[in-house]
Order: C-alpha cells, then sequence, then structure tokens
C-alpha cells in the first residue's frame, strides 16, 4: 500500500468517529488492518496520576495493555519515560531480561513481539501506542513509520479527552486530521503555549489543550488562536479567556 | 582574501568548534542561519527538518518576522523547499512570480510577505535527504555560483552538526537524532513564549535572555528550556540574570 493511502486510511478513521474513544479504537484496529501486526492499543499517562487504556482493537490488546500497569513495567511505560520507540522484536530473547514479569505474562496470552511508540502533546509524552504481534520478528522501516503517524494522530483524541467540554463532533468536523496536526505543529501555537504556561502556571500539555479548546469552541483554527494571544489581543485570566474588543486598541 | 571570506572562515571555525565542544544543536541552527543570511545577499534564512512522517517543519530561521515565518511555514506540504526536499536536489526560483503556477499558495503566501525570490539546497546524508535551507531574497534575481556553493557548503554543516555520529549507519538512530531536533526545538519556542509573557518582551529579547543564561551558566540552550517550561526554573530568574548582565 502506497503511504498517501495509508496516511488517508489513518486519517479517515479518526476524523469520522463520534466519540475520543471511539475514534482511539478505530485508529487502532486501523493498525491492524494496515500493519503487519495482530493487536494495537493506546495508552494514556498523565504525569503519574492518570494511566490507563484509552483505545484498543480488541480484548486481548486491551487486556496486554493492562498488564503493563498492573506490573508497572512494560514497553509502553518505557517509551513515555525516554520520549522515544521501544521496539522489542522477541519477547523469548534469552537477553531479553527489561520486563521479566511483563513479558512471560505476554509470551502467555501468545505474544512475542511488541512496539511501543510514544504519543506525544507539546513535546510531552502523554501517552504511547503499543503494536502486538504473535510471531516474533522486527518491524519493518515502512512499518515504523506508519506506526509513527498512527502515535501522531493518537494525540488528537487524547487532547480532545483532556478538554472535557469540547464537543467532540465539532473538533474531528471540517478540516482534516491531518490538518489540525499540522495546525497544532506550528511555530507560533509553540511560543503561544509557553505564554499560556507563564499566564495561567500549568503544564505544557494543558495549556495545549487550553488553546486548542478556545480555538474550537469560536471556530479558529490553533494557529489563529496562537497569534491572537502572541499579539496580545487575548487577555490570558485564571478562569477563562477574554477577547480584546478590536476598538479597545490603543485606546488605554 | 576579501572580508567576505574573512568572514566565512571564521564562520565554519567558529562552527567546527561549537561542534567539537557538544554545542546545543539548536543554538547551533539558528546560528547558522543567521551567518547565512548575513554573508549572502538574501533576506531571510530558514531550516526546514522532516519529521518521520515526512512533514517539514521549521527548525531554524534568521529572523523573529511573522511574515518570514509565515513564508517558511507555508512550506510544509508545497513550495520550492518541499521540491527540494523531495527530489533531493536544488531548487533556484529567481523570480517567484513567474513561478506561482507551480506553486499557487506557497507562491500568494510569499509574495505578501514581501518575498521575490527563493533558493533552496538540500541537507543530505548519503542517499537520504533530511530537510533543506531555504533562502529568500527582497528582490527579484538570480543568486551567483559562488554563493550557492557556500549555501550547500553551509547546508551540509548543518547536516553534521545535526547528525553529529556522520557514521552513524542506523537508519532509526538518524530518525532519532531529527526528532530531538524536533523536540528541542519545541521547547524553545515554548520557553520564549514563556520568557515573552513573563518579562514583557519581543520574541527575540526572550530568546537573547534565554541564550545569556544557558551561556552564563554552561548550561544546553535545550536543556535551560525544559526547565523554564516546565517550571522548575522561575523565569524571574532568567530575566534577573539578564538584568544584571546589561548593568555591567
Amino acid at each position: 500500500m502506497d503511504r498517501q493511502r495509508l496516511r488517508d486510511a489513518f486519517g479517515d478513521a479518526v476524523s469520522g468517529a463520534p466519540t475520543p474513544l471511539e475514534a482511539a479504537d478505530r485508529l487502532c484496529v486501523a493498525c491492524v488492518e494496515l500493519l503487519d501486526v495482530d493487536g494495537a492499543s493506546i495508552s494514556f499517562i498523565d504525569g503519574s496520576t492518570t494511566r490507563g487504556t484509552f483505545g484498543s482493537s480488541g480484548e486481548l490488546s486491551r487486556t496486554l495493555d493492562e498488564l503493563q500497569f498492573t506490573y508497572g513495567e512494560g514497553p509502553c511505560l518505557d517509551a513515555v519515560a525516554k520520549r522515544k520507540p521501544v521496539l522489542v522484536p522477541d519477547l523469548d530473547d534469552p537477553g531479553e531480561r527489561r520486563w521479566p514479569a511483563l513479558a512471560q505474562a505476554m509470551l502467555g496470552h501468545g505474544i512475542h513481539a511488541v512496539f511501543s511508540l510514544p504519543v506525544t502533546i507539546a513535546s510531552t509524552p502523554i501517552g504511547a501506542l503499543d503494536l502486538f504481534r504473535h510471531s516474533s520478528g522486527p518491524l519493518d522501516g515502512e512499518a515504523v513509520t506508519a506506526g509513527l503517524w498512527a502515535a501522531g494522530l493518537a494525540a488528537l483524541p487524547l487532547l480532545d479527552l483532556m478538554t472535557a467540554d469540547t464537543d467532540w463532533r465539532k473538533a474531528a468536523d471540517g478540516r482534516g486530521s491531518w490538518e489540525q496536526l499540522a495546525s497544532l505543529e506550528r511555530v507560533e501555537v509553540y511560543q503561544a503555549t509557553g505564554m499560556i504556561i507563564a499566564a495561567l502556571q500549568v503544564t505544557p500539555a494543558n495549556a495545549l489543550v487550553r488553546l486548542r479548546a478556545h480555538a474550537i469552541s469560536r471556530g479558529l483554527t490553533a494557529s489563529q488562536v496562537a497569534y491572537q494571544i502572541l499579539d496580545r489581543g487575548l487577555v490570558l485570566e485564571d478562569d477563562g479567556w477574554i477577547n480584546l474588543p478590536d476598538d479597545q486598541e490603543g485606546a488605554s | 582574501m576579501s572580508a567576505r571570506e574573512d568572514d566565512i572562515v571564521a564562520s565554519f571555525v567558529s562552527m567546527a568548534g561549537n561542534l567539537a565542544r557538544g554545542h546545543d544543536v539548536t543554538e547551533l541552527l539558528i546560528q547558522l542561519a543567521a551567518d547565512c543570511a548575513r554573508l549572502l545577499d538574501v533576506s531571510a534564512v530558514g531550516l526546514l527538518l522532516a519529521d518521520p512522517r515526512g512533514a517539514l517543519h521549521v527548525v531554524a530561521v534568521s529572523s523573529e518576522r511573522v511574515a518570514d515565518l509565515e513564508a517558511f511555514q507555508a512550506q510544509r506540504a508545497q513550495g520550492p523547499c518541499h521540491t527540494c526536499y523531495l527530489e533531493g536536489k536544488p531548487v533556484n526560483v529567481p523570480d517567484l512570480a513567474s513561478a506561482a503556477a507551480r506553486w499557487p499558495e506557497f507562491a500568494a503566501v510569499a509574495a505578501k510577505a514581501g518575498v521575490a525570490s527563493v533558493h533552496a539546497v538540500p541537507m543530505r546524508l548519503r542517499d537520504d535527504t533530511v530537510g533543506a535551507l531555504n533562502l529568500f531574497g527582497g528582490k527579484p534575481g538570480p543568486l551567483n555560483e559562488a554563493d550557492l556553493r557556500l549555501a550547500q557548503a553551509l547546508a551540509d554543516v548543518a547536516t553534521i552538526a545535526l547528525i553529529q555520529d556522520r557514521a552513524a549507519a542506523d537508519k532509526s538512530l538518524v530518525n532519532e537524532q531529527l526528532q530531538n531536533a524536533l523536540d528541542s526545538r519545541v521547547v524553545l519556542e515554548q520557553a520564549k513564549g514563556v520568557l515573552s509573557y513573563s518579562g514583557d518582551l519581543d520574541m527575540s529579547g526572550a530568546y537573547a535572555a534565554l541564550r545569556q543564561y544557558a551561556r552564563d551558566h554552561n548550561i544546553k540552550l535545550t536543556d535551560l528550556s525544559r526547565a523554564v517550561v516546565n517550571r522548575l526554573l522561575p523565569a524571574a530568574v532568567v530575566h534577573e540574570h539578564a538584568r544584571t548582565r546589561r548593568v555591567v
């Protein structure tokens, strides 16, 4: 399958879903259909407080993901801690000693290979996309690239989950998922995120959530809101944001 | 040797020295973009790097002008820089107005930003292209051979800076280093935002304060940015340091 069709398939999986959780599940199912893997799951790891399975391609994948939280070890936790992919082509390899308890449990479920890709928001790792396979062996380069696309897209439903009052359908509406991601990956969005961090004393991930929620509620792109913040046309206050009317500019 | 050649040699020497000292890669790339704009007859220079998905990101620019940024960012998926990245060879557009049919969206943004010419040279690593160096001119006209050669040389230095270990044979390792460079850029921009808001500075002022603190305390710009963004180091401390430095 060529790259463009692969991208479209992942994008469609996320765009059409009625809720963030459904979007995450569909993304996992798309991974199983499009990549050389038998199961997929997305975990959500917000600091050290919230942890859990956010989406999965099926019951077994959900169980495998939850095992990592039960044992407190596993490639997904390492991928988040190290901010990079953790690829385990053979869990049964005698040299593989990183997660002794978990490896045995996974093998017990007939899983021989696990590939964990971090999901990041505003450069903060916030979760991981896990790909499981019954047979051992590496994930080929194309599949790793495609997996990284999927992990990038997985950030969108996670962002929406963090913004409880966001209308998901509105969020998924109109612009395609890749355009939404691209809008979040612009320099002005990062600079504006920094301003929100300073103004509201929040984490980078939380700052991006607030920026995006404001954008969605006003029907703007993240980039447009970012420019309003950078131009100081948007006053940041603890309990909400106030738009300065144009006619007040320069008045005071 | 002409004054300009002296300048170029000095630029390369300082770059080599910084590389040897394990300097922060983001700072190095920003310096390189600034050198490039100064040495070549162009109005703005930007470095764009590809992420593992093949999307281009702005990692360094010679100026903080919003218009320049817009023009660089417009090249994510369309424009001379994007074409240069895809094809792995230089793309020269001495007169952008006559090339509007090829890249309509980019040409519109560029025209609004006052860009009349674009030259893009690839950042190549063996058989791969990892990004491109972009030169914007305010007036239509070609760059001469010597300038183009110099631009390619600077792009090669940037690639080496990025990949640090030139012998790195492992594709995944290269991808990891590219990802690190992109992440560094994100936290740097966030830290600039924090300092800009808390100290009422513009973005260049915020960058200057950040760089001053990093240099005087011998810490990497990326590590400092991360500490500021995660509020482990209060922004006030960085502002206070910048104030003391100005008085001395």
